[in-house]
């Protein structure tokens, strides 16, 4: 059984999560701290004051602690490289001066709390401050300097990251381009497998022998159909379901001269999915498969079911046989050549959107499940 | 990359409020604002800024601002008090006094009603116990009583005996001081807050700063105790003991903690204080409110200077120095850096109580350079690079580059400003290796004499190394004269001292204080040493929108 797609696991010091986490425990630690050093003002014991807390004391610039985080975010979501960036540079230059503002109004505010002014003051303060030249501008070249180092951090990674996918891109180019000849040609060759050619073959010489010439004249018939078809679908990618179950209808009119009364097939196919697009022969291995790996190996083996269901947006098509059940050992299972091409055609049509499943169906039997996305000619 | 941004609508939102919130804040009304009024609690109390730091500690001072005077002698109360419009002594804590006829003894009564803070009687023991904590501070300010005998021996470790000094406790009630040199202006020198009496307790608690949790242990006799201390401010009310507290009008003084000046002057429109002094801000600016303010103006007892090392190069040249006089444009120096707050000084000794300032320079850059060419120097070529020497603090100084800039400019000379930590200013200036220096020179004392004293000092502590016999004659004469045949020889020592021109006196300063239109009984004073206890609040009417700043 082959699933699509895989998962990429990102080391957890890698996560922005992980350091968002880490700012919020230590931003709590901070503001307990701070509280913890304000509390007997908060409380308004007779010999604290607000000029000696930490509140006050400590540098300004600790300010920064919570604006680089929102300076992050903000860079992450402006591009610079888009017709936009008019518009990112107007914003950073607004930003920036919002952070100025915001330190020379917390300078402030330290300052009006400190000399018992009130509030309503606070204006006065900022502009006399302004006068006397105690505005600082160096916040919005900190900010910018630091959006600055961002975007160029950022470029350089993507550049890198840019650079790595274009070589793996160009080999993964060139193992699809190889997988694709190689499926092609297996798809050639597996229209129809040689031993089917074989065994074909015999029974015509059989019925010949046995005077069943027009038997004979029939499996002839249907062969040249099928060599026919195989020439026809090895330019075409994908067919109609109802196509693709006429070459199938051919190839079990053979093996059923071969098996004579012993195989039965079954159709159940819905009849909104006879239109509904397929790989050009998909089914045609995995009925080779079961016909050779069930019927063929089960005397009390018959029965061989094709169906055909929507499901929602998927496809859903089944090959069962009530034959032996499948080996254990993976590799074995995984490894046929009918299998593996299937496969890989799938991935190069549908890429993760369709897979191939194989299973036992207990009491008895073997399923084999091709899911793939259901499109019509007009989707 | 992401091509396409990702800025939700709701970001945008939330920076438009940030950015408005804060304009309005900016924008906010800075007129027209609502003052505080006086809390019941500070009923009658009288709020007074400081900057600076303070501590209730008489020998721990760095800038002796007015508010630190006023802190000073709000707490203590020295031997005797400066009548402001004289500059003459009046009894404080001594009653009467008595000098010898030598001029070298000094003998005080104290009087028999001084008590400390706890009811305890201020006695002699107080004085000699307070001048010998002093003498062993730094030279800084134990200099001050360096007119005792063996004082500056004390002081430098040369006497190790206190009891060696010239104060002693005859009595009780009686103090002697001995004179190192005959002195006639000695009694007003009894006036400085860093010669109050020390309670025998004090040096304990003010070690422990036990004043913050226990302000009650610290005994003071001044008209005020302290009753609250914390980093924000003291809070004084009126002393029970204290000999004169029938006429005090005050039922108390807080001193408060403002950041600066400014802050400060914005603490007053506010109504969060009374008092600010001084008001280091210029007067243009309106206040935000409609609190009625009143600025009070008076002249400083201090000079600044440039002060020439005459023992270095063309400086020993009297033309030299002559010229460096005259090249000064001290008007259009004021007006770019000190408007409102300096004053040309044409002579060293400003205006004071009792005695008018007098004119004894002026600006002539024509006369500069023609005594410049006369020593040798036309145009300045060949004048050596003169070397500045200031501390890192006056970095921010303006008049340095500006005198500089002028000599420069009238006579072509060049100076070098080094500005230097302390301590290597200390080694550079112990050496000699400077040209100029420039400084304040502060009074203690409403006396010429003292402005003067500096050029009498030892040549290793004078910073022009410029030591005139005629002139120390003269103030030594002076020191055993009074009255008008006192002023007659300062005037003459003044006057040789301007015509040596060891040091060229620029500006003098006009202090500003801002008062509360309620607070009565301020009077001017030029050693910032207004007594609380003579000021009073009177009650005003509520203030009314149409009432304007007197600023």
């Amino acid at each position: 059984m082959i699933a699509g797609g895989s998962t990429t696991r990102i080391a957890i010091w890698r996560h922005w999560r992980t350091w968002l986490f880490i700012w919020l425990v230590a931003t709590a630690v901070l503001v307990a701290v701070l509280a913890w050093d304000a509390w007997p003002w908060f409380r308004g014991e007779p010999q604290a004051t607000f000029r000696y807390t930490k509140l006050n004391q400590w540098p300004i610039e600790g300010l920064w602690w919570l604006l680089v985080p929102m300076a992050l975010w903000l860079q992450r979501n402006l591009t610079m490289v888009d017709r936009r960036w008019p518009w990112t540079l107007a914003l950073h230059g607004c930003m920036a001066a919002v952070v100025t503002a915001l330190f020379i109004t917390l300078a402030g505010v330290r300052m009006l709390v400190a000399n018992h002014l009130p509030a309503e003051f606070l204006p006065v303060v900022l502009n006399d401050l302004r006068w006397m030249g105690g505005w600082s501008y160096t916040p919005a070249l900190i900010y910018l300097l630091l959006i600055f180092a961002l975007y160029a951090v950022s470029f350089y990674r993507e550049w890198r990251a840019g650079q790595r996918l274009t070589n793996e891109l160009q080999v993964a180019n060139a193992q699809l381009e190889t997988r694709l000849v190689r499926a092609s040609l297996d798809a050639l060759k597996m229209q129809l497998h040689p031993h089917f050619l074989f065994n074909t073959l015999n029974s015509i010489t059989g019925l010949i022998r046995k005077e069943r010439t027009r038997e004979a004249e029939d499996v002839v018939a249907g062969l040249g159909e099928l060599l026919r078809r195989s020439l026809d679908h090895r330019q075409e990618a994908k067919e109609t379901l109802e196509e693709g179950l006429v070459f199938l209808r051919r190839y079990f009119d053979i093996e059923c001269i071969r098996f004579q009364d012993r195989l039965k097939v079954e159709y159940d196919i819905e009849p909104k999915c006879l239109r509904a697009l397929v790989p050009s022969l998909v089914l045609q291995p995995l009925v080779e498969n079961a016909m050779k790996h069930g019927i063929s190996k089960d005397a009390n083996a018959r029965l061989l079911r094709i169906s055909a269901a929507r499901d929602g947006t998927r496809l859903i098509l089944t090959v069962y046989n009530d034959g032996p059940p499948l080996p254990k050992d993976d590799a074995t299972l995984n490894n046929g050549i009918g299998v593996q091409n299937t496969t890989a055609r799938l991935h190069m049509l549908y890429g993760d959107e369709a897979r191939l499943r194989l299973r036992d169906q207990p009491p008895r039997g073997v399923r084999a499940e091709v899911i793939l996305p259901f499109q019509t000619n007009t989707s | 990359m992401t091509t396409t941004p990702r800025f939700h609508w709701w970001t945008s939102i939330v920076l438009l409020a940030a950015g408005g919130l804060l304009m309005l804040i900016f924008c906010g009304h800075r007129t027209g604002l609502a003052f505080q009024a006086r809390s019941p609690a500070d009923e009658n109390i009288l709020r007074v800024a400081y900057t600076q730091d303070l501590r209730p500690d008489p020998h721990e001072w760095t800038l002796p601002f007015p508010t630190y005077n006023h802190f000073m002698l709000s707490l203590w109360e020295p031997l005797v008090e400066c009548d402001p419009a004289t500059g003459q002594p009046q009894p404080a804590a001594a009653e009467s006094w008595d000098l010898s006829t030598d001029g070298l003894t000094l003998t005080l009564k104290l009087r028999p009603d001084g008590r400390w803070s706890n009811g305890d009687r201020v006695t002699a023991d107080d004085f000699v116990r307070g001048w010998h904590r002093l003498l062993t501070r730094n030279m800084d300010i134990a200099q001050t009583l360096f007119f005792l005998k063996n004082a500056e021996a004390y002081n430098q470790g040369r006497i190790k005996d206190p009891q060696a000094v010239g104060v002693q406790a005859v009595d009780d009630l009686t103090l002697r001081i001995e004179l190192a040199q005959a002195r006639t202006n000695v009694v007003a020198e009894l006036a400085n807050p860093l010669l109050v009496p020390l309670h025998a307790s004090t040096e304990g608690v003010l070690a422990e700063a036990a004043y913050y949790r226990a302000p009650a242990r610290l005994h003071t006799n001044g008209p005020f105790r302290l009753v609250a201390a914390d980093a924000d401010g003291y809070r004084m009310e009126s002393c029970a003991y204290f000999h004169g507290r029938s006429g005090i009008r005050l039922a108390g003084v807080q001193f408060v903690r403002a950041d600066n000046f400014w802050l400060a002057r914005l603490m007053a429109a506010a109504g969060v204080i009374d008092l600010v002094s001084p008001a280091l801000n210029p007067v243009d600016r309106p206040l935000p409110t409609s609190r009625p303010i009143l600025s009070k103006n008076e002249l400083v007892l201090a000079v600044s200077s440039l002060d020439f090392n005459v023992t270095r190069g063309p400086l020993r040249d009297l033309r030299v120095r002559q010229a460096l006089a005259l090249a000064l444009n001290r008007t259009e120096t004021i007006r770019q850096f000190g408007q409102g707050r300096l004053v040309p000084a044409w002579s060293w000794v400003p205006g004071m109580p009792g005695r008018s300032g007098l004119t004894l320079l002026h600006e002539d850059a024509a006369e500069a350079r023609r005594l410049l060419a006369e020593a040798g120097y036309p145009g300045g070529r060949g004048f050596p690079v003169l070397n500045m020497a200031l501390t890192i603090q006056s970095k921010s100084d303006s008049f340095p580059p500006a005198w500089t800039e002028s000599w420069f400019q009238q006579l072509g000379i060049r100076t070098h400003i080094s500005y230097e930590p302390i301590d290597l200013r200390a080694r550079r200036l112990a050496a000699g290796d400077y040209d100029v220096l420039y400084g304040t020179l502060i009074a203690t004392v409403p006396d010429a004499a003292d402005m003067m004293s500096g050029f009498m000092w030892p040549l290793e502590y004078s910073n022009t190394k410029w030591l005139d016999k005629e002139m120390l004659a003269l103030l030594t004469q002076a020191n055993s004269k009074t009255g008008a045949e006192r002023l007659a020889l300062l005037e003459q020592a003044e006057r040789r001292l301007m015509a040596a021109v060891p040091a060229v006196p620029v500006t003098f300063t006009r202090r500003q204080a801002l008062l509360a239109a309620d607070l009565r009984g301020w009077y001017e004073d030029p050693l910032g040493r207004q007594s609380l206890k003579r000021l009073w609040l009177a009650r005003t009417p509520a203030p009314s929108n149409a009432t304007e700043s007197k600023l």
